[in-house]
């Protein structure tokens, strides 16, 4: 059930005034439960099963440990739990055509089967919302939720469920406590998220997809503008795929009076590398940073552990995408990027010399390089396309150019938002035009069938 | 019910260091706000598809038909109807046969019809592709303004020719105007979609708006949206497009006008669907139905049908089949004429006549004592 379909519209529409009415009595969590079951079982009611097993199983393994001395026991039980699953519906695939590669070339006839196991929808999401409440318990950060209902309702909440943000208990379960009532301007806030996260899904990536997956599909038929087009194409699709969908997200809690987390924060505004890993994915990166990059000693041992730790981190953070060695490369790309710029970022030349502008567009160039990776349907697409676009040439990309000034116009907006002109954005004839503008043209010129999110296959 | 609002306020940070900001935009409206951009978008709904009627130039020439090209644009199918029905013409309705696959638009049945009348009182509804199914549709959704008025419908027994024809195959394959169909019930076997997009098209059918912004996708998109449009045309300027007005009447013939013979197409026999069990068929009474119960006088013609082209087999059931319809029709007192075959040199294909074909047609149709009754009131 996508966020952006008459069939969403007409779920919500069920959902969230029995959700209203129900709000502060004993029926909330089992309604706001079975909605969310109806949600994920939309796609294949056989998922249930899954977040059941992973629910049910955590939530257990927290009671046992409070009353555990060896916790740690515990804690390594629900790693492996929710990892083993992750792993053998994510990775089990990738694992064995490599294996069978290995196998091929030293000559040994036997090959692995391959399992034919379709990924769920959001395992990714869910199973590390989940991680992070039982190593936040472990920690001592948060206190076991003594309900099962509720917790029930924190892994499997409709709204970002399948592709987050990527919650912490410290924030939705505690909401999920607190008795609160939903207020006018949560509502109109939430509206707002989600006008702009549908014109964003709807009007931006879908469009940009079209000229992506033409490319990206046979990269050998173009030339060397074609690619680099659309690759910046890519770089906007995605950005406006994923956050489109995380403003929806955001924007359906709000008017459930829940708040989530931010996750992107006008990423290609970023100027440092590290910078853009604070606005981009931020509950992702959030959660690598709390639950890998600090555990395995952060920034504490050295200049050499720190790098070890970032690479390390970043590394995991791209196979956490997909079982690929394009998304290893892309990992792999931004930890070398990272370790090779932290010392210039923190170079007095390049904090108080470079304009900021020329920061922004190195890094945005950076990032885009490296979506080539994360975009390319196999490594041999991927050098293909670096090699074609490093060899130049002139040929008619035959990018549309509404599609060019639409990005370029959503980059403007943003580089606006973040400078003194901000006040002139806010300024309410300017809202209100932009948020009717965004809605007419949502309804009048969408870009074909409703489209699923990029993220949903991770 | 009641608590205490929301903690923490909205742009702070928390101590958990979760960041829960608004976002990273704008545009961020009050509820005063969002009224007033409701009520804009609201009006912008419901007026832009008539003051678009408005802007937008339709003068047909006589004999006019929706062009080939805009067969799927059922807002101009709507509007060629309440044109129709302002000049006081006899809308006939029908699949390709009533649209003319063959023919110019001044050789279609409508025209002859016209033209024995001395004047030009039918209008060309025929829609190119419009199996019962599509035809029950398009009655129901967009032919409300013919409510009332003179009927005439076209009733091709092709589409019971086969499971394929009739769509009761279990086979999925692609049909015309799928949009038109029953999405739900009754199921349409060879119909798949999924249910997110037959939701999507039971509603929007409800809405002008959505079939308005259908036919900007058709007539000034080539029968893309917009963005697909710019793939195919980059640099061009999508509002220089939309200010081209609508496609010219004049279709150029969309085959060669010969016969079957000397197209050298075999006698065939059909695999034909048991009426009793056909989908198109009870479609094609839910059409008749439809207008009956907006209050249209309806006249039915079956056929023309090319017989010639039936081995005996195919023959004999063709004609029981027909002796069914008309006694269904005649139960439900509902004029019709069943005309003789056309000679043979006169039909195109299976059921399309050639020019000539529908001139003899309108001919037959004005000797029918139920036709004259039909056509003088």
């Amino acid at each position: 059930m996508l966020f952006h379909t008459w069939t969403f519209a007409i779920f919500f529409a069920t959902v969230y005034p029995v959700y209203r009415l129900t709000k502060g009595t004993r029926l909330e969590l089992p309604w706001l439960l079975a909605a969310s079951y109806v949600f994920y079982g939309w796609w294949n009611p056989l998922y249930l099963l899954l977040i059941a097993y992973g629910t049910i199983m955590d939530y257990w393994i927290v009671v046992r440990m409070e009353k555990s001395r060896r916790k740690k026991w515990w804690i390594a039980l629900s790693v492996v739990s929710n990892l083993g699953l992750l792993g053998f519906f994510k990775y089990a695939g990738f694992v064995a055509a490599n294996l069978n590669w290995l196998l091929a070339h030293l000559g040994v006839g036997y090959a692995v089967p391959k399992p034919d196991i379709l990924l769920p929808v959001g395992i990714s999401f869910f199973t590390f919302q989940s991680m992070s409440y039982i190593i936040d318990c472990y920690r001592g950060h948060v206190e076991r939720e003594h309900s099962f209902l509720r917790y029930a309702v924190y892994v499997s909440l409709f709204t970002q469920l399948v592709a987050g943000p990527i919650e912490r208990a410290s924030n939705l379960l505690r909401q999920l406590r607190e008795e609160h009532r939903i207020t006018r301007e949560d509502v109109s806030d939430g509206l707002s998220l989600f006008v702009v996260g549908l014109f964003k899904k709807v009007a931006l990536a879908d469009y940009l997809a079209l000229y992506v997956d033409k490319v990206y599909g046979a990269p050998g038929n173009f030339g060397a503008p074609a690619l680099a087009l659309a690759t910046f194409a890519f770089a906007w699709q995605i950005y406006f795929d994923f956050s489109g969908y995380t403003d929806m997200a955001r924007g359906i809690a709000r008017m459930m009076g829940l708040r989530l987390m931010l996750n992107f924060n006008n990423p290609y505004l970023a100027d440092s590398l590290g910078d853009f890993w604070q606005r981009w994915h931020i509950s992702l990166s959030t959660w690598f940073k709390d639950y890998v990059y600090i555990p395995m000693g952060g920034n504490r041992g050295g200049t050499l552990l720190t790098y070890r730790n970032m690479v390390l981190t970043m590394v995991i953070s791209g196979l956490w995408h997909g079982a690929a060695w394009t998304f290893l490369i892309w990992g792999v790309l931004h930890a070398a990027g990272r370790v090779l710029t932290r010392e210039l970022e923190r170079s007095r030349f390049y904090r108080e010399r470079v304009p900021r502008p020329v920061k922004q567009l190195g890094v945005f160039a950076f990032v885009t390089f490296a979506w080539i990776f994360f975009r390319a349907q196999s490594l041999g697409d991927a050098w293909l396309i670096v090699s074609r676009i490093c060899a130049g040439g002139i040929a008619d990309p035959a990018f549309p150019l509404l599609a060019l000034g639409l990005a370029l116009a959503v980059w403007a907006y943003q580089f606006l938002y973040e400078s003194k002109a901000r006040t002139m954005l806010e300024w309410a004839p300017v809202r209100v035009s932009l948020a009717v503008v965004l809605v007419v043209y949502v309804a009048t010129f969408p870009a074909g069938a409703a489209q699923k999110f990029i993220y949903f296959q991770f | 019910m009641q608590g205490v609002a929301n903690k923490p306020p909205p742009d702070v940070r928390p101590r958990s260091g979760i960041d829960l900001r608004f976002g990273s935009n704008a545009m961020r409206l009050s509820g005063r706000q969002w009224a007033v951009a409701g009520l804009v978008f609201l009006a912008f709904f419901v007026f832009a598809p008539s003051l678009w009627e408005r802007a937008e130039k339709l003068d047909p020439p006589p004999d006019y038909r929706l062009p080939y090209d805009l067969s799927s644009d059922y807002w101009l199918f709507s509007r060629c109807a309440r044109l129709a029905e302002a000049r006081g013409e006899v809308p006939v309705l029908g699949d390709s046969v009533v649209w003319g696959q063959y023919v110019k638009r001044d050789a279609t049945l409508s025209h002859y019809l016209g033209e024995r009348a001395g004047a030009p009182q039918f209008a060309n509804l025929g829609l190119d592709g419009g199996h019962p199914a599509a035809l029950a549709g398009l009655l129901r959704y967009y032919g409300g303004d013919i409510a009332g008025g003179r009927v005439i419908l076209h009733c091709n027994l092709l589409w019971t020719a086969s499971k394929k024809h009739d769509l009761s195959s279990e086979k999925e394959f692609r049909f015309n105007h799928p949009t038109l169909v029953p999405q739900f019930l009754p199921c349409i076997p060879c119909y798949t979609e999924t249910g997110s997009k037959r939701l999507s098209i039971a509603i929007e059918r409800h809405m002008t708006f959505f079939s308005w912004a259908n036919h900007l996708r058709v007539a000034y998109f080539g029968q893309q949206d917009l963005p697909t449009w710019t793939m195919e045309h980059p640099t061009a300027d999508p509002l220089a497009a939309m200010r081209a007005g609508l496609p010219a009447a004049d279709d150029p013939l969309r085959h060669e006008p010969i016969s079957w013979t000397a197209r050298g197409v075999e006698k065939q026999d059909f695999a034909w669907v048991d009426l009793e069990t056909s989908l198109q068929w009870r479609f094609f009474r839910e059409a008749v139905e439809t207008l009956r119960a907006r209050g249209n006088k309806v006249f039915v013609l079956v056929g023309p049908f090319n017989e010639h082209m039936l081995n005996d087999e195919s023959l004999k059931v063709y004609a029981a089949r027909k002796r069914t319809v008309a006694a269904w029709l005649e139960a439900n007192q509902v004029p019709h004429l069943v005309p003789p075959p056309l000679p043979s040199e006169l039909y195109a294909d299976a059921s399309h006549p050639l020019a000539e074909g529908y001139r003899l047609l309108a001919r037959q149709l004005w000797e029918s004592a139920d036709f004259a009754r039909f056509a003088a009131r």
